[in-house]
């Protein structure tokens, strides 16, 4: 039953994601159009070593981890 | 990364030694070699970028102060355009005060077996990475070397990456390996986990002679995968799952738990398999008119010693000058406590679960929130025709501020509200482009 369960709910999220992977293969933004996204303002870590340092910090005092980087190298767990 | 990390209770009684150990001999020559093999590069790259910065952390509390340096400086080079090669160097300077034994509200020993120690310690990170570049596909391998008064770190990391559709979608997939050794107290062979003692403080450790000190190794294993997609011109979201596998001394030595009324304390037990996987969401929208940017992300995470967790976090971002941004933030963060941990383990049922086998009263393992609010301003400035100073292509400057609030519902410090939940973190950075 458990099984089962699991099995239907990874070919759900496979569906789902084949879905959004063909929809975005429809959606491209041509490279003349791309001066915005390539301003440091869309970056998602913004500078990647300042966010790096205080993700380092906040991992330091949380029980999870994940999302962002699998650099590793620890521990420094201060 | 040591996953029970502590330190205003556990990593409390380190005391850095004054002489350089064998293991910090070897990672100084490690960097002057690495140094010594990049600067005939960089004179002669195309494009080399220096980067230095220092983050400071300070959580103030009575009796239990904890102050972090985080110095780091990276060089990055650029021979050919298809090649990038980076070394670096970070510290953590670590001064303050911590408590050693956990106790909670049902103990009658109370607040008397919370002992303030001094915190001293200087952890060494060397750190180096090559990405090769062709066409649409990049590949990366790095790794680091760290060493501190009690810890060891070797880790190698690689990636691939792939843009597609002209670039508006990008798939990444990047794995992670750690090979940490922990110094412990050197325990009578078969003593039962209950009669265990924490270790008192970091002299004798790696010392190959120590009869005091035993050496205990953590494996880590991560594995990412990361698709970022460009929607529209000034739309991009990204979904990441990160995953993660732990094996060997996952609790922290130095850290105590009361487990009797009568104050009996042994060393916190934690198991030492811990599977550990998030999936984040992030979405970009640049606003034209304010000429600027909104970024929202989302996490969601799960681990095998059951603890759940979200994350919302909010940026705004925008161009007060052509050189200079500004930036805001804004991040909740909340999570359900481990399955086996408890405030006290002195008397009375459970309120979370069972617990016997295992105890921690560790407050990363706790059912808490906190919520961060900062504000970053950078500037940059380009060179046109002629260099700026006659020396660079680019500078890039940096100063920004955090503040941390920590919300606790259940975790006490006998019996006591703790004192340590305002946290507030400065950086400065200077970038070079040469």
């Amino acid at each position: 039953m458990c099984i089962s369960d699991f099995a239907k709910r990874c070919a759900a999220s496979l569906a789902i994601g084949v879905v959004v992977s063909l929809a975005a293969g429809c959606v491209t933004v041509r490279p003349e159009q791309r001066a915005i996204l390539a301003d440091p303002v869309m970056q998602f870590q913004g500078d990647p070593r300042e966010a790096a340092q205080r993700q380092h910090v906040l991992e330091n005092r949380e029980g999870s981890f994940g999302g962002s980087s699998v650099q590793g190298g620890g521990c420094g767990c201060n | 990364m040591r996953p029970s990390p502590d330190s205003r209770f556990a990593a409390g009684l380190r005391r850095s030694g004054s002489n350089l150990s064998a293991s910090g001999r070897g990672f100084l020559w490690l960097v002057l070699v690495t140094a010594a093999l990049l600067w005939p590069i960089a004179a002669a790259a195309q494009a080399a970028e220096l980067d230095t910065r220092v983050t400071f952390f300070h959580e103030p509390a009575k009796g239990s102060t904890m102050t972090v340096y985080t110095p780091s400086t990276d060089l990055t080079v650029r021979p050919w355009d298809f090649l990038t090669v980076t070394g670096g160097w970070e510290a953590d300077i670590v001064s303050g005060a911590s408590e050693r034994v956990k106790t909670g509200p049902l103990s009658r020993s109370g607040p008397d077996t919370i002992t303030g120690a001094s915190v001293k310690d200087f952890r060494n990170i060397g750190r180096g990475s090559v990405a090769v570049r062709h066409d649409v596909v990049e590949l990366r391998a790095g790794g680091s070397v760290s060493v501190e008064n009690d810890y060891k770190s070797n880790s190698f990391n690689g990636s691939a990456r792939t843009d597609l559709f002209q670039h508006s979608t990008q798939l990444e997939i990047a794995y992670a390996r750690n090979w940490d050794t922990v110094c412990d107290l050197a325990h009578t062979a078969n003593t039962d986990a209950t009669l265990r003692q924490p270790l008192d403080n970091s002299t004798g450790c790696f010392q190959p002679n120590s009869t005091t000190r035993s050496e205990a190794p953590i494996r880590t294993d991560a594995f990412q995968l990361t698709w970022s997609q460009a929607w529209t011109p000034v739309l991009t979201t990204q979904v990441v799952y990160t995953g993660q596998l732990q094996h060997g001394l996952l609790s922290d030595p130095y850290r105590a738990v009361s487990l009797s009324p009568g104050g009996q304390y042994a060393q916190e037990h934690h198991p030492e398999n811990r599977a550990r996987q998030a999936v984040a969401l992030r979405g970009a929208y640049y606003i034209r008119p304010l000429k600027g940017a909104v970024r929202a992300g989302v996490r969601g995470y799960r681990d095998t010693w059951d603890i759940y967790s979200a994350t919302f976090e909010l940026e705004a971002e925008k161009y007060i000058f052509p050189w200079l941004r500004l930036r805001g933030t804004g991040r909740y963060y909340r999570q359900t406590e481990a399955l086996f941990w408890s405030d006290d383990y002195t008397g009375g049922e459970p309120e979370h679960g069972p617990r016997g086998q295992y105890w921690s009263g560790d407050r990363e393992l706790s059912p808490f929130s906190s919520y961060l609010v900062g504000l970053r301003a950078v500037g940059t400035w380009s060179a046109g025709e002629r260099r700026i100073v006659g020396i660079f292509e680019g500078l890039q400057a940096g100063v920004g501020a955090d503040m941390l609030f920590y919300s606790y519902s259940d975790f006490t410090l006998g019996g006591r509200p703790p004192e340590d939940t305002t946290a507030y973190i400065g950086s400065l950075s200077f970038t070079a482009l040469f």
